[in-house]
């Protein structure tokens, strides 16, 4: 560390402390869904309200994954964020390399470009969305959605795959010219390998940023390619909320992606460092 | 066949341009010049031309004046505490180094969260008449009673309740980002601050956030953006109300739009919401940057 | 320095191979992947549904395919989902259903885009529907939804109370005159106020003669209707009701039940009121006849619940009629068979019956199912739905759109004590008069 790490054991006690208490607060609100989903449906919305079930039951999971359209959506959800990650990669991976290697013009204008694209609302291009796609006769498929999804990563993969490709030193690329490779085998067969943790980054932020996507899914899906966030959003009737099966496939929607982010926090944890000294 | 470099830097940025310009760009073209029509509900239906009506309907709509201000209002309280806790947060980090690991690996969890998943959990705990938090803050005699406090359904409140939930999911990224920072921060430097007897709060506002601006700028920048376009977050817990009291201009777009069926009006309050923030965040940009680059070590 | 890439060239060009493999699979199979599509070609159709209706149109559509072959596929939305998809649907013009089933309000708002079924409305068809339904039925002239199930507000009591002889002889000396199911505003207000007891002797109120609902408006428009005013908000020549005496006399009764409710009635909705109702809170709740199905058999009040007929007021017994009706898109190219739905939806009305919602439109299958055990919820809403003060709401296309903007929040400030009744209703009447202008 650098000197800002405490030695004195009281000191550090309370930071224990604060920090045990910070992590239970934290973690409260997703095990307080996690027993719900597990408690019978009338004891969701009991008055006064318990935290532990006082009957363990998983009706709530099979009643949410009975429901018409459950399932399907899941795999909607999955094969839309897949696709999505692919086509961020495709366009992000040449275009952070040109940027970084090839300092022009055009690209400082690209970045720029691209930068402000993020602070689009989406609503604002939701909309028109619909009739592009309709035009183009892929309304309603995962294949759209994945485009939506996709101009949503697109600005952080450049970015990221910039500050990666700027770690990597030119030498490596100059070898393999001097090898014969041409700028793109360069690029291709060197520099690609290199940076595939990188790569892995990215693909992680950009796949997380389709899975949990939501208001482009809400405008563009329908019948045939909804994702699961718009599913869990519809439990409600007009009368009320299904709070139990609402919390169980909550759940059950999250725990993949926490368990991924456990597994790969390295990698995880690399992105955000990667935003952070890039600035 | 060699082409320049600059032509093959220019190749390879092409696909990517052309994606955004067709799904991004062409979009926000259509949406800004939708907003000078008058456009039926109905697909075919009739769409004539009015100049800036919609813009002065807009301007003298109470609900537009009123939606702006209230993002204004949710965007700087949800940056402004995210800063401060994962501030508090990263340091605590720091501060017990390398043991705090797993927590640190903990603390990732709610960024994989779905905002979607995070409002509702907010909601479910908030919520009047069997939301938990009420009950357990009034069984730690906090409350006098669980009714006392109406996070979702008082007008008054319910702005700042449903920044709760938003707060929460972020909090861990700016925690995480900073802490990432503070790794990168020399130790000599801190050293010789502590060798001149320099105290923790003076250490941390005059050595370690000057250090830090970049790294702060650029997780706030993003974090604003991103928390003045809120959509999911707000929808799931409260819909707009109560009393249209959390309706901001995510909020209004969408029901004008889809839910009242004008899209022109709604093109309109978009096109200014977009100027709004486009130019919000280049002069935070430009102001946080350009003396940034200078200060980087 | 040795280009490190080359001992892993073959391990690294086999994932990337590997990937792109999947992802070429899935990209071929990824438009329309997952969903359940429908089939494409005639026999098939799809419905745009809400939760209940899903419910009462299931077994209609089970015997539609079994009769006709025509298979058909539900899409269920929340409330407002249905409504938002509807909007953006219609005006983006890609439509994604066959029929739908609509909530009254809206048949105004979207007549424009759906087609006419006069040919179905007959006079025996008519007949034996509600007279508010005809009228609902109707935009600018032209029938453009067919009833499915109607629904209305009904008067929900709890039976182990109001038999109780110590309750019983309790009210008589403080009211003077004998406790039971209230049928005036004033017996209303009485038994509320006196069943807001403190039962365990704790110094807290713990249950309560009966709830105010904040945050919907239907019940209001009841009570306004119980005034006997003819113009619901808005009348036929497009002025606004809101302010004149009736609805002030409708709000102030409305609110005066405040001290007799739990709190929060702000945000008190549907689902809230359902809730506190069965987990035995009330003793009376006002709320829509398909709740009596729903009251869950391990609930604290199961098998203790009574109904009757909507509370009268100065005009009389009246309540809002709350019917679906199936409509059929202009646009959609399957028009044959989206009628040929809906018309044996009218003819197999009867198989609704027996549902989660357990509602049905026609009159004839309302009345034969009224004295079957199970369905005692059926008489008091035949009679409630007959009644001569109620009436059904204005068919005003921004009807919506005045619920969410002017009606709700009118509502929601006028539970909070101290409000000036009055001076709501004028501010809502503005509103009203902005969006209807």
């Amino acid at each position: 560390m650098n000197g800002l790490e405490t030695t004195r054991i009281s000191s550090r006690a309370i930071l224990w402390v604060a920090l045990v208490l910070l992590v239970v607060l934290y973690g409260f609100p997703f095990l307080y869904m996690l027993f719900t989903s597990f408690k019978t449906p009338l004891e969701t919305i009991a008055v006064p309200p318990t935290v532990l079930p006082s009957t363990w039951t998983i009706e709530n999971y099979a009643s949410a994954i009975g429901r018409d359209g459950v399932v399907p959506s899941f795999i909607n959800s999955v094969v839309t964020a897949v696709l999505s990650t692919a086509i961020s990669l495709v366009l992000a991976l040449p275009a952070a390399y040109a940027v970084t290697r090839y300092r022009t013009r055009y690209g400082r204008f690209f970045i720029v470009g691209a930068l402000v694209m993020r602070m689009v609302p989406p609503i604002v291009i939701g909309v028109p969305m619909i009739g592009i796609f309709r035009s183009l006769g892929i309304s309603d498929t995962s294949f759209a959605l994945a485009i939506a999804h996709a101009t949503i990563s697109l600005p952080l993969s450049i970015w990221l795959m910039s500050s990666f490709f700027e770690a990597v030193p030119e030498e490596l690329e100059e070898a393999a010219k001097i090898d014969g490779a041409s700028r793109l085998g360069a690029l291709w067969r060197v520099v690609l390998p290199v940076t595939a943790g990188g790569i892995a980054v990215t693909a992680i932020f950009a796949f997380l940023a389709s899975w949990n996507e939501f208001l482009f899914a809400l405008l563009l899906t329908a019948t045939r390619s909804q994702t699961t966030p718009i599913v869990i959003a519809n439990f409600q009737t007009q009368f009320g909320l299904d709070w139990g099966a609402m919390t169980a496939l909550a759940v059950m929607y999250s725990v993949p992606v926490i368990l991924l982010a456990l597994v790969l926090q390295r990698h995880i944890v690399a992105g955000l460092t990667a935003g952070a000294v890039k600035g | 066949m060699r082409i320049t470099d600059r032509r093959f830097a220019f190749f390879l940025m092409l696909p990517a341009t052309a994606f955004l310009a067709v799904f991004v760009a062409w979009p926000l073209v259509q949406f800004v010049s939708d907003s000078f029509f008058d456009i039926s509900k109905f697909a075919g239906g009739p769409r004539t031309f009015v100049g800036l009506a919609n813009y002065v309907e807009a301007f003298t709509s109470g609900d537009f004046t009123n939606a702006a201000w209230r993002t204004v209002v949710y965007t700087i309280v949800v940056v402004f505490l995210e800063f401060v806790l994962g501030l508090t947060v990263a340091l605590i980090f720091t501060a017990l180094g390398n043991a705090s690991r797993v927590f640190r690996t903990i603390f990732l969890y709610p960024l994989m969260i779905a905002p979607i998943v995070a409002g509702l959990l907010w909601r479910f705990l908030l919520i009047d008449n069997f939301g938990i938090v009420n009950q357990l803050l009034t069984e730690a005699h906090i409350l006098r009673e669980p009714g006392q406090i109406q996070w979702l359904s008082d007008p008054k409140i319910a702005l700042f309740s449903v920044a709760i939930p938003d707060i929460w999911l972020t909090t861990s990224f700016i925690s995480l980002v900073l802490f990432a920072g503070l790794q990168n921060i020399p130790g000599d430097v801190i050293e010789a601050a502590r060798l001149d007897g320099a105290s923790y709060p003076t250490i941390l506002f005059r050595i370690i956030m000057p250090l830090l601006r970049p790294v702060i700028a650029v997780a706030l920048i993003l974090r604003g953006i991103d928390a003045a376009r809120a959509f999911d977050v707000i929808l799931i817990q409260t819909n707009g109300g109560p009393q249209q009291s959390t309706e901001t201009m995510s909020l209004l777009v969408y029901r004008t739009l889809v839910r009242f069926g004008e899209p022109g009006l709604a093109s309109a309050m978009g096109t200014v919401y977009l100027i709004a923030m486009l130019a919000v965040s280049v002069t935070a940009i430009l102001l946080i940057w350009r003396p940034g680059n200078e200060n980087t070590r | 320095m040795m280009l490190r890439a080359h001992p892993r060239k073959p391990r690294r060009a086999l994932v990337t191979a590997g990937i792109f493999a999947v992802v070429s699979t899935i990209a071929l199979s990824g438009c329309g992947a997952g969903g359940g599509a429908p089939a494409a070609g005639d026999d098939s159709i799809t419905v745009l549904v809400e939760a209940g209706g899903h419910g009462e149109l299931q077994p209609i559509a089970d015997k539609f395919e079994e009769d006709t072959g025509t298979s058909v596929t539900f899409v269920e939305l929340p409330y407002d989902g249905l409504f938002n998809r509807l909007n953006s649907e219609f005006s983006s013009g890609s439509l994604s259903f066959d029929v739908a089933a609509l909530d009254s309000i809206w048949l105004p708002t979207f007549a424009e885009a759906l087609t006419p079924l006069d040919d179905m409305f007959t006079d025996d068809v008519q007949s034996d529907l509600f007279p508010a339904l005809v009228t609902e039925a109707q935009v600018d002239g032209s029938f453009v939804g067919m009833p499915a199930w109607t629904n209305s507000e009904i008067l929900y009591y709890r039976t182990d109370l109001f038999e109780d002889p110590a309750q019983q002889s309790a009210f008589k000396s403080e009211y003077g005159y004998d406790l039971a199911p209230p049928t005036t505003w004033e017996q209303y207000s009485d038994v509320a106020a006196f069943f807001t007891q403190d039962t365990d002797g704790d110094g807290q109120i713990d249950t309560y003669g009966t709830d105010v609902k904040g945050a919907v408006e239907t019940e209001w428009l009841a009570t306004l209707s119980q005034t006997g005013e003819k113009d619901m908000v808005v009348g036929d020549d497009g002025s606004v009701s809101l302010g004149d005496a009736d609805s002030l006399a409708a709000l102030d009764f409305y609110t005066s039940l405040l001290p007799s409710a739990p709190s929060g009635a702000a945000q008190l909705d549907w689902a809230g009121s359902q809730n506190l109702f069965n987990q035995g809170q009330l003793a009376m709740m006002r709320f829509w006849a398909h709740a009596y199905k729903q009251i869950p058999a391990d609930s604290a009040v199961a098998g203790n619940v009574g109904v009757t007929t909507m509370v009268g007021g100065p005009g009389g017994v009246a309540g809002v009629p709350g019917a679906w009706y199936l409509s059929v898109p202009a646009g959609t190219p399957k028009q044959d068979a989206a009628l040929e739905f809906v018309q044996y939806a009218y003819d197999n009305n009867e198989l609704s019956v027996d549902t989660d919602l357990g509602l049905a439109s026609r009159i004839s299958v309302l009345e034969k199912y009224q004295d079957q055990p199970g369905y005692e919820n059926y008489g008091p809403l035949i009679d409630t739905l007959n009644s001569e003060a109620t009436i059904p709401r204005p068919a005003t296309p921004e009807w919506q759109e005045i619920v969410d903007s002017a009606l709700v929040p009118m509502l929601q400030k006028a539970v909070v004590p101290g409000a000036d009744n009055q001076q709501l209703l004028d501010d809502a009447k503005a509103q009203v008069e902005s969006i209807t202008d």
